[in-house]
């Protein structure tokens, strides 16, 4: 840029811009440590009870007339956690062991399909997720599937596989193939190339796929919420119910928690990421 | 390449995705195309028997006995269209520049400014689009920053309109059409932008004649990974959008959740898969197309 005035008046857009993506997630983690619970807008002191809340830990609440009703709303937030968080660890395996050996099976084998499997796996990830949420439902229903844990891992597998595929396979790319060469001229059975050669190779790639996929199952929310039953809420369905209900302000404190986690795992991406280039 | 012969290993390797796609993938989407066609059955069922109504209600052939031709389906779906396009051109002219301006700055700059635009990534959806509602709400930041500095004097009625669903829209797609568009101007090959310079041409045509096809593929690909996720979006509409920001998927959440209208359902939904294939394909041969060697 030769203009001084245009490249400062570019500057002033770009750090506009984001303001605009991270103040609303300021605003959210302010409001949370607001002890106003009639309006969030009136600054009345900083608090953190919506926090002891969510822990059960205080007897401050918004539904000071109902409060068996607001622990029992507690445990099940704890509840949905648990469900997310035994979703993602399922969802990510079955995708990574998946994503990862198509990727392997498409970059080292010519074989007549091959075009054709390229351009069908990115379809899951094209797919809107409401159009695959509503096909699994029918698809589950009319098998007579009971909806359950077991429908909502199908439901991730079948889109995050083609995020870790997408990952593993770029890694690939970068692989020099003399190694596996190498170790089949000197004897090695494809299967002994693949796992003591290739897989080692791999390996930051595959973490990285499954660490995608991790952070996608979590935050799903469309597919879960079509293949769920009554009794298995995720997170992010239980928060969604919350907001549908009306906003409080123990939905503040959830949803800063998130964002924190958001924050960690990002971090721990772009760590793996500069290891990887190492 | 080390390309292997046909063997064991690879269909060890292929088997899993053939199979988990094909059932849980490929078959759901059949079932939606063999159910848009079924008969609705009375109490929430369906019944096993052709018909076509299902796409009459929607496109206008329907008797007007069996079931009523309602010009509101039509509109919603040129309204979902519509958001969507807007949702694209919006995103596009937020990130054009940004990326422009990322891509000239330091290694170490730009290393930060690129974590900061992922990290929304990995930041929970629903969390991010709750955020909007706290803002827009009459009583919200935006409402209560306007009226205390005197810029207004009632609260603006935000929430719950079409700017609200349009907004939350652009401001959870920015991520995706940032990254393609970056990527593209990052190529961008700057001897070229100095020789049209150089030579006479102003900043203006430098940008419409040098650098804007080039990174034509960039803004194809960022336009078709915003467009596709928005035309469907149900969550958006409903956590931001009131009865004037109702989308198609929202339409299909209800055939399915509340009115069990399953056939009548996937019509709709046949539409929105129809709408995001030709989006694709189409795309797709025009990025091809403007970047000759991509």
């Amino acid at each position: 840029m030769r203009n001084p005035w245009g490249w400062a008046g570019l500057t002033a857009f770009s750090l506009l811009f984001f303001v605009f993506i991270y103040a609303p997630l300021f605003v959210i983690i302010g409001y949370s440590f607001n002890s106003n619970p009639v309006n969030m807008m009136i600054w009345e002191s900083f608090t953190f009870d919506w926090y002891s809340g969510l822990l059960g830990l205080s007897d401050r609440t918004t539904d000071v007339s109902n409060r068996a009703a607001y622990i029992e709303s507690t445990d099940q937030m704890l509840a949905a956690l648990r469900t997310s968080l035994t979703v993602a660890a399922f969802t990510t395996t079955i995708s990574t062991v998946i994503g990862t050996a198509t990727a392997i099976a498409l970059a080292r084998y010519r074989f007549r399909l091959r075009g054709l499997y390229n351009g069908f796996l990115m379809l899951p990830m094209m797919m809107p997720d409401i159009v695959l949420g509503i096909g699994l439902l029918i698809f589950f229903v009319t098998l007579g599937m009971n909806l359950s844990l077991l429908t909502i891992i199908i439901g991730h597998c079948t889109f995050l596989t083609s995020y870790v595929f997408i990952i593993v396979q770029a890694r690939m790319a970068g692989l020099d193939p003399a190694l596996e060469e190498a170790s089949a001229d000197l004897g090695a059975s494809e299967w002994v190339t693949l796992r003591k050669v290739l897989l080692p190779q791999l390996a930051p790639g595959i973490l990285g796929g499954a660490l995608l996929a991790f952070v996608i199952s979590m935050d799903d929310l469309v597919i879960t919420y079509f293949v769920s039953g009554t009794g298995d809420t995720t997170l992010p369905v239980f928060i969604f119910g919350m907001i549908r209900r009306g906003v409080k302000p123990e939905i503040n404190a959830i949803a800063t928690l998130l964002i924190l986690a958001s924050v960690v795992i990002a971090a721990l991406g772009l760590w793996l990421r500069s290891r990887r280039t190492d | 390449m080390a390309m292997r012969r046909q063997s064991v290993v690879l269909g060890l390797l292929l088997t899993p995705v053939t199979l988990f796609l094909g059932v849980f993938f490929l078959l759901p989407l059949c079932i939606i195309a063999v159910f848009s066609f079924l008969t609705p059955g009375l109490y929430g069922g369906v019944e096993w028997a052709f018909y076509h109504w299902n796409y009459g209600r929607i496109f206008g052939w329907a008797d007007g006995i069996i079931e009523i031709f309602e010009p509101i389906y039509l509109q919603i779906l040129l309204r979902s269209l519509s958001f969507a396009a807007l949702t694209v051109m919006l995103t596009l002219i937020l990130c054009y520049p940004v990326a422009f301006w990322v891509s000239r700055l330091s290694d170490r700059w730009r290393l930060v400014f690129m974590f900061l635009i992922t990290l929304p990534f990995f930041c929970s959806l629903i969390v991010r689009l709750y955020a909007w509602l706290l803002i827009l709400k009459p009583t919200g930041l935006f409402n209560t920053v306007l009226l205390a500095t005197g810029i207004i004097d009632q609260p603006l009625e935000i929430l719950f309109t079409p700017t609200a669903v349009v907004l939350g829209m652009v401001y959870v797609m920015v991520p995706f059409m940032f990254l393609p568009l970056y990527a593209a101007i990052d190529n961008l090959d700057r001897a070229q932008i100095e020789a049209s310079l150089d030579l006479g041409a102003t900043r203006r045509q430098t940008f419409l004649k040098v650098v804007l096809p080039q990174t034509l593929p960039g803004i194809m690909g960022g336009a078709v990974i915003v467009f596709i996720p928005s035309v469907g979006n149900f969550i958006v509409p409903d956590v931001l959008g009131g009865a004037k920001g109702l989308m198609i998927g929202n339409l299909v959440e209800q055939q399915f959740l509340s009115s069990r209208n399953w056939p009548f359902g996937s019509a709709l939904s046949m539409i929105i898969m129809t709408v995001v294939l030709t989006v694709l394909l189409v795309g797709m041969t025009r990025a091809r197309k403007a970047g000759g060697h991509a």
